[in-house]
């Protein structure tokens, strides 16, 4: 039986530090067979998360990126049309044959609508990413990302994947999950979510994390860089983060900073090296200077 | 546990959370099976399931807090059944709960006993009788700002804009910081919310005309691009797509001191629609006339708003003058005005027996496509004192009285339907013009409809997920 606290333990070997949230959430989305919908400002782990699980559960990724018009042709399923094209095309002589057995017009289109299905079978049937993850022979990883920057109709399409785990093909009838994918979708709140999808999903915010965790996440990815300095960094940054930005630094920035420091070579956090590489945790003209000067009142 | 759940989650919904009976399902789905150990693990497990957005998670640990004290003090290592049991008979009586938390607090505070027969109707009631908060109210209500000058000793100095309604005044005596210049946080992301809710409605609607609105010549490249897999038969045709315009709005703000609260708000949300779709000149005014626009694009709202404040931009001691200010408006910037903009003035007209010059509103109008007079004032005081406002409106479209910013919102948005409507193809006009009209309630009270109007906040964040 897994429990919470298992659930930690392994996120921790694919390189993710959750803490009890995250793991209560990922330990009922397996138990309960339901998706996560995360929500979070960008940069705080949502994908990171989905990519986590995956490697630590052995689950295959399926991804799935939404952007504005996508449909279900893209998601879910597409008909080969070159290929149905070129069948017809090649079989046209044994179409022939099987047809000129008829005696009249009307017998020949009846022989070949009871055919009609082989042209509309699973052979000339495209899987899209939720198609793929629903026939996936292992249980999958199905990460919605960013579902946010998609229309309300694609919302729409996603309500009875995501309750029933199952599509709607109308020539081939319902296809159903071979195994419930572990579903996770994201959204940074560009966009107001409708209430039926959020209904179907267990919902989870990813803030900024604690002091703590936010050192655990950098010193798991920069074990080189020294701890004092570490914290140090860390510390700063959640000033900065007070500091009303247009982009507030989230913890994929405090990772590029950390790189940057370590391949520095940095020892100690001064005014100098914040102004130096200000560039990786500020995104905006103004809030450069916001952070530079911060960094000469806190640090000098 | 099941009755627990039941109860717990009729209080969410009594505080204005939405939780759905399957949401409740998976609630003591969940519980039973993670179990119950630690409050922590319980907490976390019912937010999951029954929380869906961020801004109801507060109010969500409040009424964790206050539903489950009378737990606290049970030794976590008593028997669960026997607990249950024993929870299930305090239970009884929908609202003796209530009763367990005031006796908790019991120490000298205002005594406030609830019986058990008491529903929940009479508990609206009641909450509706407490005190408003005046940081609640100071967005929206600007009608109530208004009745802030009568009663005062002393008139605040006109260039300061005043914006707090009685209490708050009270309350900050002791700290005579003025905070009513710039919008706060709540403020910002509350017309953040009203846009993006306006621009959702309007996208549907667009999307409906978008094809007719393709309709143009024949692309012959493309279509035999398309019709390439049918032997060059052109089964599927591809026409030119035809330049939608973005509206053009021009808008002339009053700031002077006696609409400064009504203007504040749509500076705001000129601010807010000018970095979404539209293309947007704003100018204001109180004597004279500036433009703003590029003000508006680059300096944050705030700042802006200070700016305007200190009396830099224009004026503000002085009188207003409409007469002076169209004439001058007609010098300097009509010329260049482009592409029939929709014209809307915010004023409340009130010419301070000034000229009147109502002729250059005639100019302006041959220029624009549609003129709208906005103004905060009830229509019985319109004939009142200096108010010109019937000289003025005989040249524009439509008067308007504009009080909240859900008013304003709203005649933003049907103005932008129109001006689209004028755009599209013959066929959608005319539906756009039937679906407007049958628009009957708004989908925004779907939720809410039936209850007492008064647990409705006026703003309602609820279902918004921007921070």
């Amino acid at each position: 039986m897994i429990t919470e606290q298992k659930v930690k333990e392994f996120l921790q070997t694919g390189g993710y530090i959750a803490d009890d949230a995250i793991a209560t959430a990922v330990f009922l989305a397996l138990r309960m067979e339901k998706p996560i919908l995360i929500e979070g400002p960008p940069g705080v782990g949502k994908t990171g998360l989905a990519k986590a699980l995956s490697s630590a559960l052995d689950f295959p990724l399926v991804r799935l990126q939404c952007y504005e018009g996508i449909d279900e042709g893209k998601a879910l399923y597409d008909w080969e049309y070159g290929k149905q094209l070129l069948y017809t095309q090649l079989l046209r002589t044994q179409l022939d044959n099987y047809l000129s057995v008829s005696a009249d017009l009307r017998e020949a289109v009846e022989r070949l609508s009871a055919e009609e299905s082989l042209f509309f079978s699973k052979n000339f049937l495209v899987q899209r990413p939720i198609l793929r993850s629903f026939l996936s022979e292992k249980r999958s990883l199905l990460l919605i990302d960013e579902i946010d920057r998609s229309d309300d109709e694609f919302e729409a399409l996603l309500l009875e994947c995501l309750s029933d785990f199952q599509v709607s093909i109308p020539e081939l009838g319902v296809i159903e999950a071979k195994r419930k994918p572990l579903t996770i979708l994201t959204s940074n709140g560009t966009r107001m979510i409708s209430d039926a999808l959020r209904r179907r999903c267990l919902f989870l915010y990813i803030g900024y994390p604690e002091l703590e965790r936010e050192v655990a996440i950098v010193r798991v990815k920069f074990p080189d860089l020294c701890e004092d300095l570490t914290r140090k960094m860390v510390e700063f940054l959640r000033k900065v983060r007070e500091l009303n930005l247009r982009k507030p630094p989230s913890v994929s920035e405090t990772l590029d900073w950390a790189q940057v420091l370590s391949i520095l070579k940095a020892t100690q956090l001064t005014p100098e090296i914040v102004a130096n590489t200000v560039g990786t945790i500020a995104k905006h003209q103004t809030d450069l200077q916001k952070v530079t000067e911060l960094a000469l009142q806190e640090l000098s | 546990m099941e009755r627990i759940i039941v109860s717990f989650v009729a209080e969410l919904r009594n505080c204005g959370i939405r939780v759905s009976p399957s949401e409740s399902l998976d609630a003591v789905q969940a519980l039973g099976l993670a179990g119950m150990e630690g409050r922590r693990l319980s907490r976390q497990l019912l937010r999951l399931t029954l929380v869906k957005n961020v801004h109801d998670i507060p109010v969500f640990n409040e009424v964790f807090n206050r539903f489950f004290s009378r737990y606290q003090s049970i030794d976590p290592k008593a028997d669960i059944p026997d607990l249950l049991d024993a929870a299930l008979i305090e239970m009884e009586g929908e609202f003796s709960y209530l009763n367990q938390v005031q006796d908790d607090h019991d120490d000298g505070g205002p005594l406030l006993k609830f019986d058990s027969d008491i529903n929940p109707e009479d508990l609206t009631e009641l909450k509706s009788l407490t005190e408003i908060d005046p940081d609640d109210t100071d967005g929206t209500e600007i009608t109530v700002q208004m009745k802030g000058y009568r009663g005062k000793s002393k008139a605040p100095r006109p260039s300061r804009r005043f914006t707090q309604n009685p209490l708050t005044i009270e309350l900050n005596k002791s700290n005579p910081v003025d905070r009513g210049i710039t919008f706060t946080q709540e403020e910002q992301a509350a017309m953040q919310e009203v846009v993006s809710r306006m621009m959702l409605r309007l996208r549907k609607d667009m999307k409906r005309m978008k094809n007719n609105q393709n309709r143009g010549k024949l692309h012959v490249i493309k279509t035999i691009q398309k019709n390439y897999r049918h032997d060059m038969v052109p089964f599927q045709v591809a026409l030119r797509r035809k330049r939608r315009e973005k509206p053009r709005l021009v808008v002339l703000c009053d700031v002077s001191f006696s609409v400064s609260h009504a203007s504040r708000f749509m500076l705001l949300l000129l601010h807010t629609l000018h970095n979404q779709m539209l293309d947007v000149r704003s100018f204001i005014f109180n004597r004279e006339v500036a433009e703003i626009t590029d003000l508006l694009a680059n300096m944050p709202v705030n700042d802006l708003m200070e700016v305007i404040d200190t009396g830099d931009i224009v004026d503000l001691d002085a009188n207003s003058s409409f007469g002076k200010v169209f004439l001058s408006f007609k010098k300097k910037y009509l010329e260049n005005l482009r592409g029939r903009p929709a014209f809307i003035i915010l004023g409340d007209a009130r010419n301070n027996y000034d000229e009147a010059n109502d002729w250059v509103l005639d100019e302006i109008r041959e220029k624009a496509r549609y003129m709208l007079w906005l103004t905060p004032e009830e229509r019985d005081t319109w004939k009142r004192g200096d108010c010109m406002i019937e000289t003025y409106g005989a040249y524009c479209d439509k008067v308007e009285v504009v009080k909240t910013v859900e008013d304003l919102g709203l005649f933003v948005e049907d103005l932008l339907r129109d001006i689209y409507a004028d755009q599209a193809h013959p066929l959608d006009r005319k539906r756009l013009r039937e679906a407007k009209e049958a628009e009957v309630y708004d989908s925004k009270d779907y939720y809410t409809r039936g209850r007492t109007g008064d647990s409705q906040p006026s703003f309602d964040p609820a279902g918004r997920s921007g921070w």
